[in-house]
């Protein structure tokens, strides 16, 4: 499906000019590591690698773009790969705020309707029972009073409590913070990646390059 | 001497017959697996107590640890911060500085600003901040936090304050203890807010962890428990948000506590949110402390949760304490050592949409199998 400028909201294109020229082969060689990893498919077909990786590892480089396709040309003596990557996550979080609105919505109705339950209800007893529990005073050990902590307050939030409780505050904070780590990966996550191609086709090792159990094993 | 040296020193005669004891000084316990290094597989034994074969792990306790997968045992073979002296004094005093800074915070705090939004507040800004300490120091590269795990920890944070806090209104433990009281009309026990402010704090952290331990444990131990917290048990790496990681029903069956049935004062439930941030928060993090010895005997810790985590079956049936690490001590599920590879099923990572559903896909699954070998005992009828 082809949905130009709205798929930049999950989709990432590129190019990287090798420094070195390099065949076609040498360069999805010194790719592969990427995708010898749990749950990664690719093929390649004459100058293209296309890839899909289901459910990839915390630890895969590739874990943001899990469908792609990569291109190496060779023109006028100089190398290119161009990449065109594909993720659910950066979808995912573009509409992750949506979510926590309509959740924050969600809280506001219920809010609402607990209001008119208990105003249908009028006062009860109970209520003037409790008040009377809670203000019963509450005096300090002597040894919080000889080391100086603050005598305590009388609770006078039980309305401000229910409030709370019904409160969309906290849904339209993470809204904010889910919008505002889409835009954080959608430019960070192309720059990452352009570098681990970079890196990987100029022999560069990366810092978490080896598997954990290889190098456990090593160390043996 | 370390816990698991008294383990393992308990439990000579068994581990005698896998490795070789060499000495035993009273303060260590030296024995050496008589295997080539290629089979020593079982790690970190170190100076104490090296390799056993990896097929059969070592035995501490009545457990063998580290026949699955690679599981350190033992303090001394645990890593330490590496670098210059700044650095070394900054991630060696860094967390008991900041659980005294802030006990006497909520100690003196005033009273306006001793409130329940005060340490909310404290608690996003200590995670930023040990953010930053998983970036500075990581423990492992490996469990380096990447921009998908970070949002997708986040994900499940917000659920706990939106989702599971709509319905924690309504079934949550606070809702279950006020029924309790009322249909009994008990009176809490007042009493206790005349004790010394830190021990009633004490008292609401040991009370709630001795309930959370023993839900853990069950959670262990008894399959309907069990498929509601395996999916907090594919998470792959340690960062400080991967707490809140696993199916909605199991958060709310962790968080579900018995504290709330006893009066104390509001100072003191600060003091223990106090405790449980400045401890707790250290159980899933991927940064590298020297953390004291009495910490670590009294506290969980990130080492001792690793284990937990590990990918080794029988090590993740051990430290099942969130803030303390004592009740894992008292009750012999306690494992001192640490675990880099994490998970279950060789280290799959579980998508949300997963996470949300097993707890009914695995419990319809389970049904279904229980029916059907029923059905097959019914049927299969004994020859004459």
């Amino acid at each position: 499906m082809k949905l130009p400028f709205i798929d930049r909201i999950w989709r990432v294109k590129g190019s990287l000019t090798l420094e070195a020229p390099l065949s076609q082969e040498d360069a999805f060689d010194k790719l592969d590591p990427l995708f010898q990893t749990h749950g990664t498919s690719y093929q390649i077909e004459g100058e293209t690698l296309k890839f899909r990786k289901h459910n990839p590892a915390a630890q895969d480089k590739l874990a943001t773009f899990t469908r792609g396709s990569l291109r190496v040309v060779n023109r006028e003596g100089r190398s290119e790969l161009t990449y065109d990557l594909t993720s659910p996550a950066l979808l995912a979080c573009f509409l992750a705020p949506l979510l926590f609105l309509a959740f924050g919505q969600a809280t506001i109705a219920i809010g609402e309707y607990e209001k008119s339950k208990t105003e249908a209800r009028g006062d009860s007893g109970k209520d003037s029972e409790k008040s009377e529990k809670e203000d019963k005073e509450i005096k300090l050990h002597p040894i919080d009073i000889a080391l100086g902590a603050p005598e305590p307050k009388k609770p006078d939030k039980k309305d401000e409590e229910e409030e709370d409780k019904f409160s969309p505050k906290a849904a339209n904070i993470l809204a904010a913070i889910f919008a505002a780590l889409y835009l954080g990966g959608r430019m960070l996550e192309p720059w990452l990646i352009k570098s681990t191609f970079r890196k990987k086709l100029s022999g560069i090792p990366l810092t978490s390059d080896g598997k954990p159990i290889d190098r456990i094993e090593e160390q043996l | 001497m370390t816990n698991i040296t008294l383990d393992v020193f308990n439990n000579i005669n068994t581990v005698a017959t896998t490795a070789k004891k060499e000495s035993f000084t009273g303060e260590t316990l030296q024995c050496r697996a008589g295997l080539a290094p290629g089979q020593q597989r079982f790690l970190g034994l170190g100076p104490q107590i090296i390799g056993v074969d990896g097929m059969n792990g070592v035995r501490v306790g009545n457990r063998i640890i580290g026949a699955d997968a690679p599981v350190t045992v033992g303090w001394e073979n645990i890593g330490r911060v590496e670098g210059g002296p700044v650095k070394q004094l900054v991630f060696t005093w860094f967390q008991p500085m900041v659980l005294f800074a802030l006990i006497a915070f909520w100690y003196y705090a005033p009273s306006e600003i001793a409130v329940a939004s005060t340490a909310i507040w404290i608690g996003i800004c200590f995670k930023v901040l040990l953010l930053g300490l998983e970036w500075v120091n990581p423990r492992y590269e490996s469990w380096r936090l990447t921009w998908k795990e970070c949002a997708t920890d986040v994900f499940y944070v917000a659920l706990g304050y939106t989702l599971l806090s709509m319905v924690d209104n309504y079934i949550g433990g606070d809702v279950m203890i006020e029924a309790v009281q009322n249909s009994f009309d008990w009176d809490k026990f007042s009493w206790f807010t005349g004790l010394p402010l830190l021990v009633q704090a004490l008292m609401i952290s040991l009370i709630f962890e001795f309930g959370q331990y023993w839900m853990h444990r069950g959670m262990h131990n008894w399959h309907p428990l069990w498929i509601t917290h395996a999916p907090h048990h594919y998470i792959t790496q340690l960062n400080i948000n991967k707490g809140a990681v696993g199916n909605p029903i199991e958060l709310f069956l962790i968080g579900l506590g018995i504290g709330g049935f006893f009066d104390f004062i509001p100072r003191a439930f600060l003091l223990a949110g106090a405790l449980g941030l400045a401890v707790g928060t250290y159980q899933h993090i991927n940064v590298r402390f020297n953390t004291p010895r009495w910490w670590r005997f009294l506290f969980n810790t990130t080492e001792h949760h690793s284990v937990h985590h590990s990918q080794d079956y029988q090590a993740t049936r051990s430290n099942y304490g969130a803030t303390w690490i004592i009740f894992d001590r008292l009750f012999g599920t306690c494992v001192d050592g640490e675990a880099e590879l994490l998970g279950m099923e060789g280290g799959r990572r579980m998508p949300i949409n997963e996470t949300m559903t097993f707890p009914f896909t695995e419990g319809y699954k389970s049904i279904k199998e229980k029916f059907r070998g029923r059905q097959e005992q019914t049927t299969t009828l004994p020859a004459e």
